[in-house]
């Protein structure tokens, strides 16, 4: 282990610390799951950090680390008990009332998490890095899809998000 | 993208917890990992072991040439299976830096191989063993068993044989087949 290793996990532990949680978060709703999870994030993101080439940024380096562990996670724990949506079932997901009562600190925000939590990858992938402000190209730099085919993914997946806020708001 | 989103503002406002893990922590928690991938690999070993040891057993204390002669085979078929298993079963490293598609097809094309080559590398070595264990019970010399009789129990033995190797054959081409469908669709997203 060298000390730019541990200079660069520091660095990235320091900038995405809090983007990393927002992760955790839609993509493990058991709380002691979650902090398990954001560990193995975080010693995977040192371990990378021996490997780093700059063959691409910190932040999408950083970014296809977290998410590839996530994805592991959700695809194992989807093995045993857990049900995945696609993008079109989206629309028919039972209303948020539910999933408002688990104990976040806000009824929406834990129901946005739910519904990420609920969708496949590289749904969720996508529209949780879209939410953290990156762009098309920047979300295709992350996941390996075509930028043409991640902006129509956003687009469909703010569609569908939004109008499932909008219904359950009503309920 | 860049136009205000009501969605992207609560994301936004999710709150920080508290998440201490100091350097030390890391080194720890990296080093207990490779010492857990060091045990796993034991234990695979280990049970791999374990079954060349009973069916050695066996082979040690049957009088019979033929018997000894197939679960000799069976040892060396379940050896090979675990050498095979411990090649495939390298899934690709979620630290590599790769992208999510790159690291999914990855793993999608391990499985497809596997689940294609089940033939080849987990029914056809254990095979040749199976069959002249069927054999060699049938027709020990120890047996006092009308031939027809012995006929009619390989002939069962054989065919539950097949059914089996061919069900298991069956299920993993058709995986085989979901895995290739589900790499077409990933292939076809990337190239948009």
């Amino acid at each position: 282990m060298s000390e730019v290793q541990d200079q660069r996990y520091a660095q990235a532990a320091a900038e995405f610390g809090a983007a990393l949680q927002r992760l955790v978060r839609a993509s493990e709703a058991n709380p002691e799951r979650r902090r398990d999870l954001l560990q193995e994030m975080h010693v995977a993101l040192w371990r990378s950090f021996a490997a780093y080439d700059e063959r691409c940024s910190l932040r999408t380096w950083i970014y296809r680390v977290a998410h590839n562990v996530a994805a592991t996670h959700v695809d194992k724990e989807r093995r045993f008990n857990r049900a995945s949506v696609t993008l079109d079932d989206i629309e028919h997901l039972p209303s948020g009332a539910n999933i408002a009562a688990e104990s976040e600190e806000s009824d929406a925000i834990a129901r946005l998490n739910a519904l990420i939590r609920q969708l496949k990858s590289p749904d969720r992938q996508i529209i949780t890095l879209y939410l953290e402000g990156e762009d098309a190209r920047s979300i295709a730099e992350v996941t390996g899809l075509s930028p043409g085919a991640v902006a129509t993914r956003v687009s469909r997946l703010k569609g569908a998000l939004a109008k499932h806020f909008i219904e359950t708001a009503h309920v | 993208m860049s136009e205000f989103d009501p969605l992207r503002s609560l994301w936004s406002q999710q709150k920080e917890e508290p998440f201490a893990m100091s350097l030390t922590d890391i080194h720890e928690r990296a080093s207990r990992f490779q010492t857990r991938i060091q045990w796993r690999n034991a234990i695979e070993y280990g049970a791999g072991a374990l079954v060349v040891f009973a069916f050695g057993a066996i082979a040690w204390e049957t009088p019979d040439w033929g018997v000894r002669a197939a679960v000799v085979l069976i040892i060396t078929g379940v050896a090979y299976i675990c050498w095979k298993l411990a090649t495939i079963a390298g899934a690709a490293r979620k630290d590599d830096g790769v992208s999510w598609a790159d690291f999914h097809r990855a793993e999608l094309v391990r499985q497809r191989d596997a689940t294609a080559s089940v033939w080849r590398w987990y029914l056809a070595p254990l095979l040749p063993g199976v069959v002249a264990f069927i054999l060699a019970s049938m027709f020990s010399p120890a047996e006092d068993v009308p031939l027809i009789a012995r006929l009619g129990v390989v002939a069962v033995a054989m065919a539950w044989v097949a059914a089996v190797f061919f069900g298991i054959a069956h299920i993993n081409k058709r995986a085989s087949q979901k895995l290739q469908e589900e790499i077409d669709k990933l292939d076809a997203a990337r190239r948009g």
